[in-house]
């Protein structure tokens, strides 16, 4: 019998555990030309913001050991555009849709949210309450347990449709701000976004990002992912999406087994766009060879000393 | 738009040029080898701590449709993959971006090309060639430091074209800087023309502003660090003189004159 790769969270079934991390697939356009969408669980979108952001002047990028350090500071089309032009295409791919949506006020977040509700095809919210980017909002939600219970309670009021709140590594305890993400209404939980770095010229002495700080993702973060999902999967019966350098099947096994349902690959996506293909493929095979007939035989099995 | 794929080949030829420049061959198997001048390709460095995949513009296709690129040794990548050996494999993802256009057959070709950024600029001339444009109607100016920089000079006479090489130091063709010999060759022209370039950015911005000061049109191959190639991060965006931002990964590498902030 050929294992059966469907999950469900909140609700929603997905053809597969695989999805594209948001900001590292734009609105799927690029994507859809390299292969049919329909391999993926879902399509996370980039962020949406109220109105539309150019982001920060480039350089915004910057190579670093195993990882990639950016801050392209939320550049996206903003609502309207997003509504306009990038749903249509969005609507006619079949595979799951889930917005990341950001802002840097809690009214900017309802309204987008608000918006959103109205169309049907939207089957998920993704809450970016941890952008590390953009001065005046993102992580300051997700870094505190009552800002992060009160923009969920905020969205939830509006957006009828499941809402995943995306937690950020930045924070001393994120299982303290799972949980009031979950006191808040959240219906699953995306771990985790980008680390806060830094990196810098030793003959220039300049730093290689104009925004000086940025996200940090890539293989380099993988370890640190393992252990957040691991730890929120510990604290809450709330399904887990683990995101963090995701560059193999290997690596998709290791969340699922630290507790994640799903996962989301990023920066992979960079250098292997058609990643997802080969690990769907290559899922399925493990899958046969280890005799499990489900993703949830795999999912929280972690053999713990 | 041609789908760009990623594939896995291997090294069919490589050359040493010169003391830091390489050229390789592969032998694609899918979309690659439909590519066009000023496309390119992103290569993986088949190396773990090598995270990014390293764009460079394709130098030419054989009949038999293998691909060649020249690099230069710059960094800590292309360090890595110039000890490839024959027959090693390699990753490569294209065609990607947005190719040259082709001049009008009345126009005089421009070409502008520095360091290593000739190889577009030569295969734009070998398929212009190729298309029936007359050798003649193309002007190769090609400028670098030293002899050492004016890379496969043989190959760019035997094309017939008029051949134009600058060095800062004299050593090889006019001495100063490229766009000096360009803009006379303007001035003393009373033909149209089309202007093509790719190089250091000191050299496009001077290429750019010729453009626009002799009203020729024209396109610049630019180039940037590029994390996917195929713009899904956002990493290579340039302003544009209309404001906003392009991806040079697929808006370009190729722009029209005076549409980029250099």
């Amino acid at each position: 019998m050929k294992p059966d790769l469907k999950v469900k969270i909140a609700g929603v079934e997905f053809a597969n555990p695989i999805m594209t991390a948001s900001g590292c697939c734009g609105y799927g356009e690029e994507l859809a030309t390299m292969f049919p969408l329909s391999k993926l669980g879902a399509l996370v979108t980039k962020s949406i913001t109220l109105n539309p952001r150019l982001g920060h002047p480039p350089p915004r990028t910057a190579e670093t050991t195993s990882g990639m350090l950016n801050a392209i500071g939320l550049a996206n089309v903003g609502l309207e555009t997003f509504i306009t032009e990038k749903v249509p295409f969005l609507e006619k791919q079949p595979t799951k849709i889930i917005v990341n949506v950001a802002g840097s006020k809690l009214s900017e977040y309802v309204e987008v949210c608000s918006r959103l509700n109205d169309i049907d095809s939207i089957d998920m919210i993704e809450l970016n309450i941890s952008c590390p980017n953009v001065d005046e909002g993102g992580m300051e939600f997700g870094a505190d347990p009552v800002m992060t219970e009160k923009s969920l309670k905020a969205v939830k009021n509006v957006f009828k449709r499941p809402i995943i709140a995306k937690l950020s590594p930045n924070v001393t305890s994120i299982v303290e701000i799972a949980k009031a993400a979950e006191q808040g209404g959240a219906d699953a939980f995306s771990v985790i976004n980008t680390l806060l770095g830094m990196a810098v010229d030793a003959e220039t002495w300049q730093t290689k990002i104009t925004n000086n700080k940025g996200g940090l993702s890539g293989p380099a973060i993988k370890p640190v992912a393992l252990q957040m999902v691991n730890a929120v999967y510990s604290n809450s019966s709330l399904p887990i999406i683990g995101i963090g350098g995701i560059r193999s099947t290997e690596d998709v096994i290791e969340f699922l087994l630290c507790g994640a349902t799903a996962v989301q690959i990023g920066t992979g996506l960079f250098v292997e766009p058609t990643l997802p293909v080969k690990i769907e493929k290559e899922l399925l095979q493990y899958m046969k060879r280890k005799k499990t007939d489900s993703i949830y035989d795999l999912i929280g099995k972690v053999r713990k000393y | 738009m041609i789908k760009p794929t990623c594939e896995d080949t291997f090294l069919l030829k490589k050359r040493n040029l010169k003391n830091r420049y390489f050229a390789y061959t592969f032998r694609p198997y899918t979309q690659v080898k439909k590519c066009k001048p000023g496309h390119f390709l992103q290569l993986q460095i088949p190396q773990t701590d090598i995270f990014f995949r390293r764009p460079f513009s394709i130098a030419g296709v054989t009949p038999a449709g293998d691909i060649e690129i020249i690099f230069k040794i710059f960094g800590k990548g292309t360090a890595l993959l110039a000890t490839l050996e024959k027959g090693d494999k390699v990753n490569l993802l294209g065609p990607l971006g947005v190719p040259f256009t082709l001049p009008k057959k009345n126009e005089k070709t421009i070409l502008i090309a520095g360091g290593v950024g000739f190889p577009p600029l030569m295969y734009l001339a070998v398929e212009m060639i190729a298309k029936g444009y007359d050798p003649k109607s193309i002007e190769f100016f090609y400028g670098g430091r030293t002899t050492d920089d004016i890379i496969e000079k043989s190959r760019i006479k035997k094309l017939g074209v008029n051949f134009h090489p600058v060095t800062e130091d004299g050593s090889y063709g006019m001495k100063g800087l490229v766009t000096k010999p360009v803009e006379e060759f303007i001035q003393s022209s009373d033909t149209n023309m089309r202007i093509y370039s790719c190089g250091p950015t000191g050299m496009l911005k001077a290429a750019d502003s010729l453009g626009l000061k002799y009203k020729i049109p024209g396109q610049l191959s630019l180039e940037a660090p590029m994390p996917c190639g195929v713009g899904i991060c956002l990493g290579c965006v340039k302003e544009k003189t209309d404001g906003g931002h392009a991806r040079v990964c697929c808006d370009g590498p190729v722009f029209e004159i005076g549409e980029i902030v250099l």
